[in-house]
């Protein structure tokens, strides 16, 4: 059930023009259909052949979604946990 | 190493090239790669639009953002339409209201911005779907000015 203040800002929303509602804390979640167009463009352009297409651009998302993941995981743990060692000592 | 002379020796499609600008993946099919262009272009499309539909117009604009809109006009025309509606509709107000805005200078008067003016998180993630699609379209142009045109009869193999 979408509360009655989210219904109405939907159905208010001008496509293109205005821009889509905040996805909040989840915005990174973008990051999977923007290394998908990525993806798409740069195997169409890049394989010699375009056989089996769909499974090379999935496991190159999927590589390139970890890799921006792990990298994420590493900036947490650095700025959550690295410097405020360094700080205390 | 032959084969390195021979690619090199080979003519440059600059007319493929220009239409991959135009509409992405054009110049491929063109060429006669007709899937692999349709493909790329897809991919380029996909990630303008989804630009436009996460952080609207406003994210295309070439006098506020000029080093954005340099990535992004690799897009073709679509990224100057893009512009143009973000000038013609949203800062003169014909879509939304014209509000004020705080001036960054105390003495100066308040500038009007458009009430659908992007100032969130979608507006810097809209503007990097748009740039990197422009990007990429740099990639599928260079791509068509380089590939080997095919004929019709071998287009079902080669592409």
């Amino acid at each position: 059930m979408i509360p009655t203040t989210n219904l109405m800002l939907i159905l208010g929303w001008i496509p293109f023009l205005q821009p889509a509602g905040s996805l909040g804390n989840f915005w990174w979640l973008l990051m999977v259909p923007l290394i998908l167009g990525i993806s798409v463009a740069y195997r169409a352009t890049h394989d010699a052949s375009i056989e089996q297409f769909w499974k090379r651009v999935f496991l190159f998302d999927l590589k390139s979604t970890l890799a921006m993941g792990s990298l994420a995981v590493a900036m947490y743990l650095f700025v959550y946990w690295v410097i405020p060692i360094l700080q205390t000592n | 190493m032959t084969n390195d002379s021979n690619q090199f020796d080979e003519p440059l499609n600059w007319g493929a090239a220009f239409f991959t600008w135009i509409c992405p993946g054009l110049g491929q099919i063109m060429l006669g790669h007709r899937r692999r262009g349709f493909l790329a272009m897809s991919g380029v499309l996909g990630l303008f639009l989804s630009g436009l539909l996460i952080g609207g117009v406003d994210c295309v604009d070439r006098r506020e953002d000029p080093l954005w809109f340099y990535a992004q006009a690799g897009s073709g025309p679509i990224a100057f339409a893009a512009d143009w509606a973000n000038s013609a509709l949203l800062k003169t107000g014909k879509v939304g209201e014209l509000i004020e805005s705080p001036p960054s200078n105390p003495r100066a008067t308040a500038p009007l911005v458009s009430s659908f003016k992007t100032v969130t998180v979608a507006s810097e993630i809209g503007t990097l779907y748009c740039a990197l699609a422009g990007l990429m379209n740099i990639v599928v142009l260079l791509d068509a000015l380089k590939r080997r045109p095919i004929d019709r009869g071998e287009e079902g193999g080669a592409s």
